[in-house]
């Protein structure tokens, strides 16, 4: 029998770390999606239409029916609220000074969901199901990145 | 179908929080050498073919296939690595089996992960990097935004999931095997500190270092090699719709998928009548009503009375996650579905002591790769009696 390591801090280690940089290329898909949110503050998608079916973001080919899809329907800027979920812990598992709120956004005209911060909840609790809106960084701050989206907050309540 | 395959070894090693001293090499050595002499084989000779199954991010090494082959006897062997959970190795061994390429097959998955100090940053590498990653949270967040969905969908409620928790952790108790045990209440589960809310704290199974190494093997050679063969049955995967913006949320039907394969394999129509005991996915507590869901086992309502009744527990019509689950036995990642196939194979051969399930003849294994995944795989096996 092999003996057991009764003080585990006691135990030799060697470290080892390994720098990962990489640069993504989001592709045309992609690129249509950015350039039109920096640029119009518009949310593209792509609509299968023999799946009956819109991706939010663009997408060159549908995974449903393997169709080639184009980029060209836009969305939102409202949409419902699918899922949402309020996180206490950082990546390590350390507690946050605030927490964060992430929701799961069916834009108007999409099938697909968005997923994204919901900005300043407020004390009145989120329900699935609620009415939310695209909230954008100011057009000369934006940069063809998710991150032009700020978030989503609770779409004001209709006026009659 | 011929050949039949059996399970005729099995061995583990580790199943702790940390597994203090010993090299993942050494961990995945004690493993196969019990495995080994479970099933009577020398790996130099009688093993035709290798299968292992590993991440490289979670192992710290690129190409890591070249880092298994010594500790397992493999050296100038057929191997192959299967960037998967193992029951996707079983599943090969099961192919390369049947194909006639090998007659006896060692299968190995494990965790070392206490060696791993950033596994929330390999986990949210994971996900999306133009459009998820940015957003900078990390990939539990899904679990959060899957179990509020699955909620939602079902009408099931935190309280369920909570008695999931409870039950799987005291399971464990009887488990000799387990790294955390504990005696909760639904209560205790409820009462612990959200973490991506709705999931909690105790809902979150804890990591644990292990391996599993299994030898599979032709009827040819089953007989030889084994007094008490656990034939497979069936087995099946399936990738989900792995974007998560077009995924299907609060539901597993990746899961539904993988089991209908390896149902009509098995030949199984009535999953709920024709299998005895289930250790599936809960490394969230929600995950193992979902799954239960999506293998046939149970509908929202029929699960929410099944808890209510104690249809799960251990003596219960349907005892699932008796070994405790990867909530009782700790999250071993890749080596998850071994642990379960592992609990499987002992309570078939009447050989799971004080957790013995009465009359346990078909048995169902179900395993996810865990978040930001859509992944799983599901093996049936069967004792003499099962067959
Ligand atoms: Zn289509």
């Amino acid at each position: 029998m092999r003996e057991k390591v009764a003080r585990p801090d006691e135990v030799r280690r060697w470290p080892g770390d390994f720098p990962v940089a990489h640069r993504y290329t989001p592709g045309l898909a992609g690129d249509a999606f950015l350039t039109a949110l920096r640029d119009r503050g518009a949310i593209l998608g792509s609509r299968c239409e023999r799946c009956a079916y819109t991706y939010v973001p663009t997408r060159l080919f549908c995974e449903r029916c393997f169709a080639e899809l184009d980029a060209g329907v836009e969305l939102g800027p409202e949409g419902t609220l699918v899922s949402f979920t309020i996180g206490f812990v950082g990546l390590e598992g350390e507690p946050l000074d605030r927490p964060v709120t992430l929701g799961l956004v069916r834009l108007d005209g999409a099938d697909a969901v968005l997923l994204h911060h919901v900005l300043d909840p407020g004390d009145e609790p989120l329900e699935i199901g609620e009415r939310v809106a695209v909230v954008l960084r100011a057009p000369e701050e934006r940069t063809g990145s998710i991150l032009d989206i700020l978030g989503f907050a609770v779409a004001e309540a209709e006026s009659d | 179908m011929e050949p039949r395959v059996a399970v005729v070894g099995i061995g583990h090693a580790g199943f702790a929080p940390i597994t203090a001293g010993l090299s993942y090499k050494e961990l995945m050595f004690e493993a196969a050498q019990r495995a080994y002499a479970d099933a009577q084989v020398d790996p130099r000779a009688d093993v035709d073919s290798f299968v292992c199954c590993s991440e490289d991010y979670l192992e710290g090494t690129s190409i890591f296939d070249e880092y298994v082959p010594d500790q397992l006897g493999a050296v100038q062997r057929p191997v192959q690595t299967v960037a998967a959970d193992g029951l996707f190795g079983v599943a090969t061994a099961l192919m390369l089996i049947r194909s006639g390429a090998a007659r006896v097959v060692a299968v190995e998955a494990h965790s070392k992960v206490s060696d791993v100090l950033t596994l929330g940053a390999i986990e949210q590498f994971a996900m999306d990097p133009v459009f998820n990653r940015p957003l900078g949270v990390p990939a539990l967040a899904v679990a959060g935004l899957d179990m509020n969905a699955f909620l939602e969908r079902t009408g099931l409620t935190e309280e369920h999931c909570a008695m999931v928790a409870a039950k799987n952790r005291t399971n464990a108790l009887d488990n000799p095997r387990a790294a955390y045990p504990a005696d909760v209440r639904p209560e205790d589960v409820e009462d612990s500190a959200p973490v991506y809310w709705p999931l909690r704290e105790l809902e979150v199974a804890g990591r644990a270092d292990g391996c599993v190494v299994v030898v599979l093997a032709a009827e040819e050679r089953a007989g030889d090699l084994t007094e008490a063969p656990v034939w497979l049955l069936g087995a099946g995967w399936s990738s989900g719709s792995p974007t998560l913006e077009s995924r299907t949320w609060g539901e597993a039907d990746f899961v539904a998928r993988a089991a209908e394969r390896a149902y009509a394999m098995a030949g199984i129509e009535d999953p709920g009548e024709e299998i005895d005991l289930a250790e599936v996915d809960d490394v969230y507590a929600f995950k193992e009503l979902q799954h239960l869901e999506a293998l046939g086992l149970g509908t929202a309502g029929g699960l929410a009375e099944m808890l209510a009744e104690g249809e799960l527990e251990a003596d219960g019509d349907l005892p699932v996650n008796v070994s405790g689950g990867s909530l009782g036995q700790g999250n071993l990642f890749e080596a998850n579905g071994l642990a379960r196939l592992l609990e499987c194979a002992e309570q078939l051969r009447g050989e799971a002591g004080e957790r013995q399930v009465d009359e346990a003849y078909v048995a169902l294994v179900q395993s996810w790769r865990g978040v930001p995944t859509t992944s799983a795989a599901v093996v049936v096996l069967g004792n003499e009696e099962g067959t």
